[in-house]
């Protein structure tokens, strides 16, 4: 090997890695790591307790509605009872007139 | 064929990371970008683990993908419109301070000057004391093809060097008043 040669193989030698770089890659290894049973089943309590909470809230709005329909419906016989009362009324007292004006 | 070694991702960090990084860092004289392909580089070593049968296996994989991965990030870069040689000597340039050696260091920086093959083929003949077969299987390549370009980028490395040299001594001597 010629000096130039000789020269050039001291000019490239290796480099020390930086010392970020081994912690950086560990912790992308981590990251991409399978998870355990553990982190499984907590994902599914999570999951199970997300729907449970959405299906109360879907159940609950149901039944809102369903007691507003009946309340309305409540307060529509009662208008029409009122309205009867009133119209039995009437004609209680016009048959009431008319049997003065026959005696 | 069995084999018994088996292969442990931490260790072989430790043991390539110097390699790889300096690989990285000479084919595209960008430090960060050195460290982000080396991390990638290792990931997918990880993920090919199990394929890895010895030692040997392992450094021969993670030079030829080192490269690989290199010259896919010079050529993201070449399509980016980026400047890359003066911007590899100017980071180069900072290195340089570094170094102990000034003809060292110059002569980094002129090989950051030199086409991506030759470029190549010098750094794995001198940088990891590869003979041009193995340089050959690493980069995919002919033998001819390896051995023309180590003769021509060793040319065109001592073309330059010589020309720096010449003019480091004008202008040693003008400073000096000969």
């Amino acid at each position: 090997m010629e000096d130039f040669e000789r020269e050039l193989h001291q000019a490239l030698e290796r480099r020390p890695a930086p010392p970020s770089l081994k912690r950086k890659l560990m912790e992308k290894r981590r990251a991409r790591q399978p998870r355990g049973p553990v982190v499984l089943w907590r994902r599914l309590a999570a999951s199970l307790a997300l729907a449970a909470v959405l299906g109360g809230a879907v159940e609950w709005r149901h039944q809102q509605e369903e007691r507003r329909q009946g309340e309305a419906a409540r307060q529509q016989v009662l208008t029409a009872l009122r309205i009867t009362g009133h119209a039995l009324n009437q004609m209680n007292a016009q048959l009431a007139a008319h049997s003065r004006t026959q005696e | 064929m069995a084999h018994d070694w088996q292969p442990d991702f931490e260790q072989l960090v430790d043991e390539h990371q110097s390699m790889v990084f300096s690989l990285a860092w000479r084919m595209t004289g960008d430090r960060g970008l050195a460290e982000e392909i080396a991390q990638d580089v290792f990931l997918e070593l990880d993920r090919y683990l199990a394929r890895i049968e010895s030692p040997q296996h392992a450094c021969f994989w993670l030079r030829r993908v080192t490269m690989s991965r290199s010259s896919d990030a010079l050529r993201r870069r070449r399509v980016r419109r980026v400047d890359l040689w003066v911007e590899m000597e100017d980071r180069h340039a900072i290195q340089a301070e570094e170094r102990t050696s000034p003809l060292g260091a110059r002569l980094e920086q002129l090989l950051a000057t030199l086409p991506e093959a030759q470029r190549a083929a010098l750094v794995l003949r001198y940088q990891e004391d590869m003979t041009p077969e193995e340089i050959a299987a690493t980069l995919a390549a002919p033998l001819a093809t390896v051995k023309s370009h180590l003769q021509r980028g060793l040319k065109l490395l001592r073309a330059k060097a010589t020309d720096h040299l010449r003019e480091y001594v004008r202008v040693k001597e003008q400073a000096s008043g000969v």
